[in-house]
């Protein structure tokens, strides 16, 4: 895989509401994710032009963002077109915020570090949104963990055999019994890792119920990994 | 919103060659034309026009300079291109 020129999640789409921001990292990169008044979603580099405050910080008015630290305010298209300080002035196109491309699918927020990437992954199914963990552990190790999971079916809630399959780069589908849930991968850096999890199927059939079930499970999954790795720690200490 | 022109000599500690890179960056992201003079150890003069909001950006941000670069004094005359 190569990262550049690939899609990554950045998150679910519903923890990004309307008029609010959120600051996020993928490969080393500080990220902001916005999302203005009209449920558009942006993914920006995280860094004011003027002194480098993260924009995550700000306030979404409108289609615009606005940087915390001295109100200069940016347009959708990440051009700076407001400062507080000069009203007057008739602010220069140079003064920009590099912008990447931002896509929502499978209930995630999709973004790209190159200026050409494929198509973003596939999935017009109905999806619900479930929850993001936050790992410990590379890219490599998490995936490994995701190839090893069990999940346990919502409607019998007996022990059904799992499928682990990958949909692209950093796309997986957990199918078990009638239940299939998808996860992101995005890879924070190279020993931090978020998996995006939603769940195919309608709001009818998964919310609230359906939910708790694979949240339960989720979180029991994560214990699981954390203890392993401090149990691993712990035997490198003793050799 | 008025236009300037004005010239700079910033005078200090420098590495000539980042100094200008910092400027010409800073100019650049400000949408100033920038023009430099001569550039030495000591002192950096240029020349810039533009907003004159900017052109003041410009002085406060050369004014703190790269990490590499100490600038002790900044010496800024208005030009007046009409003269």
């Amino acid at each position: 895989m190569n990262p550049e020129n690939c899609w990554h999640p950045l998150g679910l789409s519903h923890s990004i509401e309307a008029g609010s921001s959120a600051g996020t990292r993928l490969l080393d990169r500080e990220l902001v994710v916005w999302r203005d008044n009209s449920g558009v979603a942006h993914v920006w580099e995280d860094r004011c032009p003027h002194r480098g405050m993260k924009l995550s910080f700000g306030f979404v008015r409108g289609d615009h963002i606005a940087c915390l630290y001295h109100g200069w305010q940016y347009n959708s298209g990440g051009h700076c077109q407001y400062i507080p300080a000069h009203p007057a002035l008739d602010v220069p196109k140079t003064i920009k915020v590099p912008l990447y491309p931002a896509h929502e699918r499978n209930g995630m927020v999709w973004t790209a570090l190159s200026e050409n990437p494929p198509s973003v992954p596939d999935g017009d199914e109905p999806v619900v949104p479930l929850r993001s963990l936050y790992l410990g552990c590379g890219v490599e190790a998490a995936v490994a963990a995701l190839n090893a999971c069990r999940l346990v079916p919502f409607a019998s809630q007996t022990p059904a055999d799992t499928t682990v399959s990958r949909l692209s780069d950093t796309l997986f589908a957990l199918s078990c019994a009638q239940d299939r849930l998808l996860v992101g991968i995005q890879a924070i850096s190279n020993t931090r890792t978020a998996l995006h999890l939603s769940i195919v199927g309608s709001v009818e059939r998964y919310n609230g119920a359906g939910q708790s079930h694979f949240d339960g499970w989720a979180l029991q999954w994560r214990q699981a990994l954390e203890t392993q790795a401090a149990n691993a720690r712990l035997d490198q200490d003793v050799t | 919103m008025t236009h300037e022109h004005a010239r700079f000599v910033f005078k200090g500690t420098f590495q000539p060659a980042s100094f200008v890179e910092f400027a010409q960056h800073r100019a650049e992201r400000l949408g100033l034309d920038l023009q430099f003079g001569q550039a030495s150890m000591e002192a950096v003069a240029l020349n810039v026009s533009g907003a004159t909001e900017l052109v003041d950006a410009f002085e406060m941000a050369c004014s703190l300079g790269p990490f590499d670069c100490f600038v002790l004094d900044v010496v800024r005359h208005d030009v007046d291109l009409a003269a």
